[in-house]
């Protein structure tokens, strides 16, 4: 009885949920055809722009933003995990440059976009090393507090059993600091997302930030608001590609739910 | 293999000459164990037993080379213990399961250590032998989230002896085990350190345990520790753990050693 009731409560924030997400489109579109303006555009105007912009560079400008985020994510991710180890397990090395690192963290990264951009031009190169930056140093906190937070008596235990250093850290330091870099890795892929685009908006020749700064400089809502549409889509991506990744990772953890 | 057996006898497997260990707490000194002297035989079984705080834990970690004495001597084999002593297995009271692992896993972690190679298939059939022995069939691939407290202390217990090392110090290994399946265990740890031939240094706070499975039971006093007494088990061995507690000699023991425990235990309490 309990758990019908539950499945049959269940269905209904189903059913309230598709409700409330096709209302918002009926709405929009409502506002924008009783409005007449052209700021308010309209989610069909907005389709038809996807749609023309799909058989004229859209793939280009996703993959070119993806790419950006991968390799960053890539480079900055395994810097982040390799200095977080590396750190969290010495004291003294941790002492002397934790507080540097901190001190670099403290600039807005974002900031640094003009920067990279004077440096590297106006390819993918400025895009990639800023979201590399901002991963290293999300990944870089995470990995270093779990590395540091590992059960000492677990690392004892395998050091009596003879395990080397290097089997110590393989079997216990870094499989215990995957929950953190997991923590991590999700925080970061937003922020990754924000870093790309951002660099790309003030200057590149491709990726979706590009398309939507384009948007932007000749007043064209309707391109703005596809340009947003396609964001956001990358955005439910890539969290939803990083709660996969943590529930496969982590399944030791839910197995006893 | 064929050492000179008689100096092999005559050297203790376990020393502690003059041993002490204070702990420095809230920028206070305390004495946790006072200076004590022990000696355990190759292939002999010691229990430890005494209140809580009497640096029986203490004695385990000094001879695993966790902790160094303040005063005195620790050796091993003749040889005085500088860092850890990977010689011995060590069970603590808290089980040292890694959460990501499962059961399976778990108990063969140490297998796969370098300094002890061995080809995987070995290894798997070692693993799944030792599964079977603490009753863990079915349960491989449950990580140790899923398990009981129970569960996880045998999986504990399987880890340690799956790589047979020469001895065991074990710290209340059966402390959260119901009343038979505790006796289970103590049979089959009876019967494995036998068939091994281990040294064995194991506490417990369970009268009953120490004497179902040691060769002498030592009986130790309340904080600052020190040893109170140790007795014989003049039982004939290998024993029916599950008849044995009936038999006149285990009651008498029993008997002498709370006569000696009880008073340490009420002066423990109110510390």
């Amino acid at each position: 009885m309990a758990t019908q009731a539950l499945a049959a409560g269940d269905r209904m924030i189903g059913v309230w949920r598709v409700v409330v997400a096709l209302s918002i489109p009926l709405v929009w579109e409502a506002a924008g055809r009783l409005s007449g303006s052209p700021w308010v555009s309209t989610p069909g105007l907005v389709g038809l722009r996807l749609l023309a912009w799909a058989s004229d560079g859209l793939v280009f400008h996703i993959t070119t933003t993806i790419e950006e985020i991968a390799t960053g994510l890539a480079l900055g991710s395994t810097c982040g995990v390799l200095c977080g180890l590396a750190l969290g397990r010495m004291r003294v090395l941790a002492g002397i440059l934790r507080p540097i690192i901190v001190a670099l963290y403290s600039v807005p990264l974002i900031s640094l976009a003009p920067l990279f951009i004077m440096l590297f031009g106006l390819g993918q190169m400025p895009q990639i090393v800023l979201v590399s930056i901002v991963v290293f140093f999300l990944i870089f906190f995470n990995t270093f507090a779990g590395a540091e937070s590992v059960d000492e008596d677990l690392i004892r235990a395998l050091h009596l059993m003879g395990a080397s250093r290097t089997e110590v850290f393989r079997k216990v330091i870094g499989p215990a600091s995957v929950v953190w870099i997991i923590g991590g890795l999700k925080v970061a892929l937003p922020y990754a997302l924000v870093a790309a685009t951002t660099g790309e908006m003030l200057g590149s020749r491709g990726g979706i930030g590009f398309l939507l700064n384009n948007a932007a400089q000749q007043f064209d809502m309707t391109s703005l608001y596809a340009a947003l549409v396609i964001l956001m889509a990358l955005g439910i991506l890539t969290s939803g590609s990083a709660t996969r990744l943590e529930t496969w990772l982590l399944r030791w953890r839910h197995a006893a739910q | 293999m064929q050492r000179n057996s008689a100096a092999e006898a005559a050297t203790p497997k376990i020393q502690l000459l003059g041993a002490s260990r204070d702990f420095e707490a809230r920028g206070r000194r305390v004495q946790a164990l006072q200076p004590i002297d022990l000696s355990v035989k190759k292939a002999e079984f010691v229990a430890l037993v005494g209140p809580s705080g009497c640096g029986k834990s203490t004695i385990l970690n000094m001879v695993a080379g966790l902790l160094g004495p303040t005063q005195g001597r620790v050796a091993y084999d003749g040889q005085p213990i500088a860092g850890l002593n990977r010689k011995v297995g060590y069970m603590t009271q808290k089980d040292t399961l890694l959460p990501w692992r499962d059961v399976a896993s778990n108990i063969g972690v140490a297998l796969e250590l370098k300094c002890r190679p061995m080809p995987r298939a070995d290894a798997a059939t070692k693993v799944a032998q030792m599964i079977e022995l603490v009753g863990l069939k079915g349960f491989e691939h449950h990580y140790p989230s899923e398990l009981s407290g129970g569960m996880r202390k045998r999986v504990a217990l399987a880890r340690t002896l799956i790589y047979e090392p020469e001895t065991l110090l074990m710290d209340e290994p059966f402390a959260a085990l119901d009343a038979q399946l505790r006796l289970v265990m103590l049979d089959q740890l009876q019967f494995l350190t036998r068939l091994r031939k281990m040294t064995v240094l194991f506490v417990t706070h369970d009268l009953g345990e120490a004497i179902t499975l040691a060769d002498r039971v030592v009986v130790m006093s309340a904080r600052p520790g020190r040893i109170r007494a140790i007795r014989n088990v003049p039982i004939q061995r290998p024993l029916d753990v599950f008849k044995a507690r009936f038999s006149p000699e285990f009651a008498s023991l029993h008997e002498a050693l709370w006569d000696e425990l009880k008073d340490e235990v009420t002066k423990g309490t109110d510390l």
